[in-house]
């Protein structure tokens, strides 16, 4: 049960794919400029991410050493076409919404890094949970970035109106340059708060000489 | 075990039956959701042409738009190929709508344009189905956007302009115009080709009839 932990606050927090891992910054440019699309995306990734991840730790002792990454492309493409297949079938709103989104999924670093860097070497179960949890992670930075984006940008949240009738909707905020800005502040913020409460554990540094490697990451 | 696994036999063998295996699934997926995704492909259709003749919106029933649809709307021969056409008479007034696939910029662009077979109003334009740049041109397919064609009137050369304007929807509804999409100038221009397109179309299939 510790091992799950580890692996659900490693994703959410300590290793989070965004701030730590520094992946999937392609799609977070992208689809950050409003909330829905970004939900839906979030929801594909973590989707893919954990079922791959389960089903090629299943496979891992099958899998030769050599062609490792052109099954884990295979596995984790399947996942995605799979969601493609059945949200046209049954769920045609959304997956006309989604558009070109699904087929970005697999662009997503997240998908090849938690297969490699975890499924390749655990257990299945707590390899879903580590796709879960980093899908997850990924997913709480994306909504952030995409409420200050939605919001300032076109002055709504999930496309209803929250801004006043005199507001003039930041145009910067809804193209792509104005993800850079969010996720390189966001990035500054959170690794300072995790110096710091670094430090802190190591029962008072005498100055923050220490949380410098850190930042850095 | 170990070096039978690294085997080139091992391998190769076993990279084919994976790929076999996960293509045959998807393949099962796909032929077992085939007549279930046509289905809600031509619904879609269906629906695009009524709420381009302004005959449907979001709140239309399923069951109400296929029986308004069979009732109200005629398909005409296909005017050109990959293109569709349709007439309907709304209020004592004939109209044409033309369903047209033209280049976007990541994918082909297919949309619905309803006009008065003159082609002088436009009575409707909807997008079917679109690759555009998501959050971008992506927005091509958003109410405000096609909203602002809606009784637009067409410019005396057949045209109608789509311009850098306050990025929120031209209401001026006499002036041939409509403003682009802020950052997806691109997109915004093959919209306006493929509209130009559409309104000939119909001028055409108007002019014969």
């Amino acid at each position: 049960m510790t091992a799950l932990r580890k692996v659900m606050k490693d994703g959410l927090w300590t290793n989070t794919p965004i701030f730590v891992q520094v992946l999937g910054i392609c799609s977070t440019l992208a689809v950050t400029n409003n909330l829905r699309n970004t939900m839906i995306m979030v929801l594909g990734v973590t989707f893919a991410t954990a079922m791959g991840s389960w089903t090629l730790s299943l496979l891992k002792d099958l899998i030769p050493r050599k062609v490792r990454m052109i099954v884990q492309v295979l596995v984790l493409s399947f996942y995605v076409i799979i969601i493609d297949i059945l949200l046209r079938a049954y769920q045609p709103a959304i997956s006309k919404q989604l558009g070109p989104y699904v087929g970005l999924i697999i662009t997503n670093c997240i998908l090849m890094g938690r297969a490699e860097a975890f499924a390749a070497a655990n257990k299945p179960g707590l390899s879903f949970a580590d796709g879960l949890a980093n899908g997850l992670g990924y997913g709480w930075v994306l909504v952030c970035i995409a409420f200050i984006r939605e919001l300032l940008g076109f002055g709504t949240i999930f496309g209803f109106k929250v801004m006043g009738g005199n507001f003039t909707p930041w145009t910067i905020m809804v193209m792509a340059p104005s993800a850079f800005f969010l996720v390189a502040s966001a990035l500054w913020v959170a690794n300072v708060y995790k110096a710091r409460a670094e430090a802190k554990k190591k029962a008072a540094p005498p100055n923050q000489g220490s949380a410098a490697p850190a930042a850095q990451k | 075990m170990k070096f039978k696994k690294e085997s080139i036999g091992y391998v190769i063998i076993f990279t084919f039956v994976i790929c076999a295996v996960f293509v045959v699934l998807l393949a099962v997926a796909n032929q077992v959701t085939l007549a279930q995704a046509k289905a809600n492909q031509s619904y879609a259709s269906h629906y695009t042409v009524l709420k381009a003749l302004g005959l449907a919106d979001p709140t239309t029933s399923k069951t109400a738009v296929e029986s308004t649809y069979a009732s109200q709307v005629k398909q005409l021969s296909d005017p050109a190929p990959g293109m569709a056409a349709y007439s309907s008479v709304i209020e004592g007034n004939p109209y044409i709508a033309v369903k047209i696939t033209n280049p976007g910029l990541w994918g082909p662009i297919t949309a619905i344009l309803a006009a008065d077979p003159k082609a002088d109003r436009i009575r409707g334009f909807e997008i079917l189905d679109q690759q555009e740049t998501p959050g971008l041109g992506g927005r091509i397919g958003e109410p405000w956007f096609t909203d602002q064609f809606k009784g637009e009137k067409v410019s005396a050369d057949g045209k109608i302009a789509v311009v850098q304007g306050s990025g929120k929807g031209d209401p001026n509804k006499d002036n041939s115009q409509v403003d682009a999409i802020t950052g997806a100038s691109r997109t915004s221009d093959f919209v306006q080709t493929l509209v130009d397109k559409a309104l000939a179309t119909v001028r055409q299939i108007g002019g014969s009839q």
